[in-house]
């Protein structure tokens, strides 16, 4: 095929898309855990179930006063930031001081 | 976020993707989807130092601020060379499918949108992840790398249309592990005006309407949506359907209405059918009375989900002589599938034992098509349907023709192969 002399001028077949808005962390790390609530977020894989209790109970043997609290994903590949779940989630979000997502995958 | 190490990249690009490249990920070695405790335990004690400093490590000025992300070259001319070179510039985008592909010049873009009477410029749809924007004249540029006609492009642009309605859950199913491909089945007059073939062979090689509709869209997908294999699509085994999975009804030989008809459009009406399935199966009825081939069918499906039913033209002549309605025999189906969780292994929910394969008769088509003979097939999406979650359902979209449909049709009728006598 490469030895075609036929000169080929080609169009792109890659799209152009809208530029996604950035946006940067806002919520300051913590320094130190310990009497920290610490959001566990589990989608619906069934690992995620399993390994977030894991972490907490790693996490609790080197910060005993740190608190756990746990939001639960309901759908596959549904955004909490959709309208039937952002309301529980903003709600979550609010009362714990930083969040680990345990993924299942 | 904990993420298995063969799903970081996919975690950096998704959170990219909502304009969050500063979430931070972590790389552990549990299995995915593990349910065996020691490997859960094993792969969170490794990284745990790793989750406490990633949690209180400060923010960088880029985490709080992240610079604007590259959307990638959009020149529209964008390469000249010879045949060989113009196929190892796509293929080392990443713009390929692995086959050659036909170059998309001025001159055969300009063929292809006389396909269509939208403007090249016409948005159709915006394609996930990247959200790229599927004008019709990109639809035409990956029509042409496929080996496409112009009379397709009606096709693929109603497809195109179809995949990103949300009742496909294409978000899931286009990237998802599972590996599960569109599969496409049109009907109306437009089958036979552009040769797609329900007949004898309809999804083996060899029909270039069955083979490049499918083709183009896959190429529609992975440069106007961007879905990268092992970044955004984690397909665990691939699946060769990906290549293409394009068919016709037998409406010619069917007893019962066309599919689009029982999904709710007007015999005249031109249509393309869709859902994701991730395997096909064919098996050979053991009876064929009606009894018998309804069980071959129920027997031909694994794990259920979501079915798309191949019946051939006389299979479906008999039931039809026997009584059967296309509904009737999907009802027999929901009420009779079942399949077992095998002892002591029960589903997570805690189910186990025999439970039904289908919800309803909403988690199924039965299509009929093929040629003579006695083997019956099979299209399932496991996962997929009311029972699993995802919430995802057949999509039927009626497929718009242009106002010089027949000159077209008449143009490029005539491309079919003539195969040698002997």
């Amino acid at each position: 095929m490469s030895g075609d002399s036929m000169q080929y001028e080609v169009l792109s077949p890659w799209a152009e898309a809208d530029p996604v808005p950035m946006k940067g962390l806002t919520a300051s790390r913590q320094t130190d855990l310990n009497g920290k609530k610490i959001g566990m977020f589990c989608n619906i894989k069934q690992a995620s179930h399993r390994i977030a209790p894991v972490v907490e109970r790693r996490l609790k043997e080197r910060f005993p006063s740190a608190e756990f609290s746990y939001y639960r994903g309901k759908a596959f590949s549904v955004s909490e930031m959709e309208p039937q779940n952002i309301d529980n989630f903003n709600k979550w979000i609010d009362e714990v001081d930083t969040v680990i997502l345990a993924v299942g995958d | 976020m904990l993420a298995n190490y063969g799903f970081v990249t996919d975690s950096y690009s998704a959170a990219s993707g909502k304009g969050m490249p500063g979430i931070r990920s972590i790389s552990e070695k549990v299995p995915c989807e593990s349910t065996v405790a020691a490997d859960i335990e094993a792969g969170v004690t490794e990284v745990i130092d790793e989750i406490i400093e990633t949690l209180t490590r400060p923010l960088t000025d880029q985490e709080k601020s992240p610079p604007p992300m590259d959307t990638g070259e959009t020149s529209r001319i964008i390469f000249k060379g010879n045949l060989g070179e113009v196929n190892r510039f796509f293929y080392q985008r990443g713009w390929a499918d692995g086959l050659p592909v036909v170059p998309p010049t001025e001159e055969a873009v300009a063929e292809m949108l006389t396909g269509t009477d939208f403007p090249p410029d016409h948005v159709v749809t915006k394609i996930i992840p990247r959200m790229g924007k599927a004008t019709v004249e990109k639809i035409a540029i990956n029509a042409v790398m496929a080996g496409a006609l112009p009379t397709y492009m009606p096709v693929l642009i109603a497809a195109a249309q179809a995949i990103m309605d949300p009742k496909t859950r294409f978000d899931t199913f286009e990237v998802s592990t599972g590996s599960w491909a569109p599969f496409y089945i049109l009907n109306g007059s437009i089958r036979k005006a552009i040769n797609i073939n329900c007949s004898s062979g309809a999804l083996s090689p060899g029909d270039i309407a069955n083979a490049a509709i499918g083709r183009a869209m896959g190429l529609i997908v992975k440069n106007i949506g961007g879905a990268r294999k092992a970044v955004e699509d984690m397909g665990v085994l691939g699946n060769p359907g990906k290549y293409t999975l394009v068919i016709g009804e037998n409406e010619e030989e069917s007893p019962w209405e066309p599919l689009h008809v029982s999904r709710g459009y007007r015999k005249e009406d031109n249509a393309v059918t869709v859902f994701f399935p991730n395997s096909f199966s064919q098996t050979i009825p053991m009876q064929t009375d009606d009894k018998g081939i309804i069980q071959a069918m129920i027997n031909n499906v694994r794990g259920g989900g979501m079915a798309g039913f191949l019946l051939i033209p006389a299979h479906a002549r008999y039931l039809a002589n026997e009584g059967w309605t296309r509904k009737q025999v999907m009802e027999y189906i929901v009420e009779n599938a079942v399949t077992t969780t095998g002892p002591g292994v029960p589903l997570p929910s805690g189910e186990e034992g025999v439970r039904k394969m289908f919800s309803d008769t909403g988690s199924m088509i039965i299509v009929v098509a093929g040629g003579p003979g006695v083997f019956t097939g099979v299209l399932t999406s496991a996962g997929g349907g009311a029972m699993s979650g995802f919430g995802n359902d057949f999509v039927t979209r009626k497929i718009e023709l242009p106002a010089n449909w027949d000159k077209l049709v008449a143009k490029y009728k005539n491309v079919v192969p003539t195969y040698a006598k002997y």
